[in-house]
């Protein structure tokens, strides 16, 4: 029985090593997903023939989000079915993989140029391997564009930005400084080491906490991943390692309400100050509690109706003026003709006062 | 009731005894209460608390210890489940999904039906139980090696548990699991709760595994099941218990890791858990062989493991040298197993 143990035993290590290999297959999408392609095509020409002909009026738009399910696209998916209802001629069609994962992002890329839809936008998990994917659509006569996150190497017609990095940086120091009396020590909860929008903020903190509040210090900048737990326990450590902290910063949507919940264990409300990129609904006990003293994002809701209106001017064959009328909420969209960029609009600082205004 | 785990001959066994219907009292052979490798592994997180300590002062401090404590406990409740599965020769990896599914399930019980603190455990440990049975029963019935089975359950849970969280955070959890936290809350005469409960919880099985004949038919099985089922071991009714066992506990690990997020929980939940409990126990010098290893070792693995973790926050470091850490204990973990191993067959 010795024998048939090892050999369980290297199964057990062949399968582990798959799975851990699965988890981060991101750039070898070609050679992985030739199975599934051929079945997300066969799945898509057949959708495309049973629900062709009914819709030729309106123009096809089509977002895939990095990640399905998750409160903040879906929030986009709800402001992109507003816009196309407003719009009137726009056919909005979401579809995101369900882990974020760049291959199966892929598939469902590959799927949207089978259906020629006639606006093609994506929010890539991996810009570098989503170029291609944008050029073969570009071939196949669909417009292409990001949003959310940029491909600035790839074909795309325009880049549909939440914020820039400058206000999105500048917002977070700016509150958290409010908060701590512009002076003192703080630390930053990030989350992904390698999240290039979080990189992008991060340095603008950096820059401009060094300009602006020259009493002010960042002591650390620790990295969760997408744990909340983590993200709590990391935030807690630096308190520890820090007696003179006043001040945290959580990142990303895990990691700003996991630094609230750490400095309300720790009972220390109102001696450390937590500001962070959290979602309201999410945010809104710690605001309540003062353990959060504001969260810097975007209206996301209106992020996907600006999406669905880019993708239906682009549709239409029709530019983007200097400065854009979208709708009632949204009259003064900038446009960037240099990078080819639409500016949702000033970062938005979520507070206890206006967090009811956000369902999501 | 032979048991494997130690190098002298079993005098248990009837085979070198007179026939005589002498009524000696059998001695049972146990093997030494605390293994080699634990005592390696308390002496390195002695070492490295007392080096933490001196490297940054706010290392050895309640406000420090607690909340590392608190960290370990869920890693180490599962750990357990997970070292009699281990030692059975089996493996799970779908704990992570299970605890996704648990932790989903009942933070929803708590916002929307608003239940009180025992019932809302009871149902986590009990819908544990279901999903540890699930791969019980197909492990022990269907004769297909654990790992192929819990990686097919972790994609069907994880399935599971993305319909339930239906595309929405679970917003709103209200404090009820603060018991288990990491806050003033969770803590009595300075233990955290979530801590003491995993050490008991620990010493139970500890005992159970060593002092009962059941417990000693796990390292039978994970020695040699064929040899076992001779023996007279119902070996499928254990198996299956040793799933069950890891399913509740991740139930009640669940609700330690809603007590120790926020009031938030998304799809993260539970997510590359199953890789931080398997790490936990393999450090802790259970052999992934199957026939050896002790829950105490599990414990002293997990805590090392954090140690490392917060340890690395604390001084400064960047936060992917854990992992680093991590990964050469796990490396030195079995290759001392190895050589262990080796040794005994040679002899």
């Amino acid at each position: 029985m010795r024998g048939s143990s090892k050999v369980t035993a290297m199964v057990a290590v062949g399968v582990a090593a798959a799975l851990v290999l699965t988890g981060c297959s991101k750039k070898n999408e070609d050679a992985a997903g030739g199975g599934a392609t051929s079945a997300a095509s066969s799945a898509a020409s057949s959708a495309a023939t049973s629900g062709g002909g009914s819709s030729s009026e309106k123009v096809k738009v089509a977002f895939v989000p990095k990640l399905q399910g998750v409160p903040y696209f879906e929030a986009m998916n709800t402001g992109g079915q507003e816009a196309a209802a407003a719009l009137g001629n726009v056919e909005w069609l979401y579809q995101g993989p369900t882990q974020a994962d760049a291959a199966a992002q892929a598939d469902i890329v590959r799927s949207f140029i089978q259906q020629q839809v006639d606006t093609l936008i994506v929010a890539p998990n991996d810009p570098d391997s989503m170029a291609p994917l944008l050029q073969q659509a570009k071939d196949a006569g669909i417009h292409v564009a990001t949003s959310d996150t940029d491909a600035p190497t790839s074909v795309r017609e325009v880049f549909v930005n939440q914020a820039s990095a400058q206000g999105i940086g500048e917002g977070l120091t700016d509150a958290l400084l409010d908060a701590m009396g512009g002076s003192g020590k703080y630390a930053i909860v990030s989350c992904g080491q390698t999240a290039e929008n979080l990189n992008s903020w991060i340095e603008v903190q950096k820059a401009y906490t060094a300009e602006q509040y020259p009493d002010a210090e960042i002591v650390d900048i620790v990295y969760a991943g997408e744990d909340q737990a983590r993200a709590t326990q990391q935030a807690t450590d630096l308190m520890n390692a820090h007696p003179d902290l006043t001040g945290l910063v959580g990142e990303c949507t895990s990691s700003a309400p996991g630094v609230a919940q750490a400095v309300r264990d720790a009972g220390r409300i109102g001696q450390v100050f937590t500001v962070g990129l959290g979602t309201p609904q999410s945010m809104k006990p710690y605001l309540a509690d003062g353990s959060s003293s504001a969260s810097i994002l975007w209206d996301v809701e209106n992020l996907g109706y600006l999406t669905a209106w880019a993708g239906a001017q682009l549709a239409q064959d029709q530019s983007f003026e200097a400065t854009n009328d979208v709708s009632d909420t949204l009259d003064a969209v900038e446009y960037d003709d240099a990078t080819k960029t639409l500016l949702l609009g000033p970062a938005l600082a979520i507070t206890a006062e206006n967090v009811d205004q956000f369902s999501y | 009731m032979s048991v494997h785990t130690d190098e002298r001959p079993d005098p248990g066994l009837p085979a070198g005894e007179p026939p005589a219907a002498r009524p000696t009292p059998r001695r049972r052979v146990l093997p030494s209460p605390v293994s080699g490798q634990e005592l390696v592994l308390l002496g390195v997180i002695v070492v490295l608390w007392i080096v933490l300590a001196f490297a940054t002062p706010a290392f050895f401090t309640a406000g420090s210890i607690q909340p590392l404590l608190v960290a370990t406990a869920p890693i180490a409740l599962v750990g357990i489940g997970m070292t009699i599965v281990i030692i059975t020769g089996g493996i799970d990896v779908s704990v992570g999904a299970a605890i996704m599914v648990c932790a989903v399930l009942t933070a929803k019980l708590l916002v929307d039906a608003g239940l009180s603190l025992l019932p809302a455990v009871l149902v986590s440990m009990a819908v544990g139980a279901v999903l540890g049975l699930v791969n019980g029963v197909l492990i022990a019935y269907g004769r297909v090696h654990a790992i192929i089975i819990t990686f097919g359950t972790a994609n069907l849970f994880q399935w599971l548990g993305l319909q339930i969280f239906a595309s929405k955070t679970v917003n709103g959890i209200p404090q009820t699991f603060d018991v288990f936290g990491r806050g003033v809350a969770g803590r009595t005469f300075g233990v955290p709760h979530a801590f003491l409960i995993t050490v008991v919880i620990a010493a139970l099985a500890w005992w159970y595994l060593r002092h009962t004949a059941g417990g000693r038919h796990f390292y039978a099985i994970g020695g040699d099941a064929n040899a076992a089922r001779l023996a007279g071991i119902r070996v499928q009714r254990r198996v299956l218990l040793a799933y069950v066992i890891t399913g509740v506990l991740v139930g009640l690990g669940a609700c330690f890791t809603i007590a120790q997020g926020t009031s938030t929980l998304d799809q993260s939940v539970g997510s590359g858990k199953e890789l931080a409990v398997i790490a936990a126990v393999v450090i802790g010098g259970t052999s992934i062989m199957g026939g050896r290893g002790s829950v105490l070792g599990t414990l002293l693995g997990a805590l090392l493991v954090q140690t490392v973790s917060s340890g690395v926050t604390q001084l400064g470091w960047n936060s992917n040298l854990s992992d680093l850490f991590v990964g050469v204990f796990i490396i030195i973990a079995v290759g001392a197993d190895l050589l262990r191993e080796r040794a005994r067959r040679a002899r």
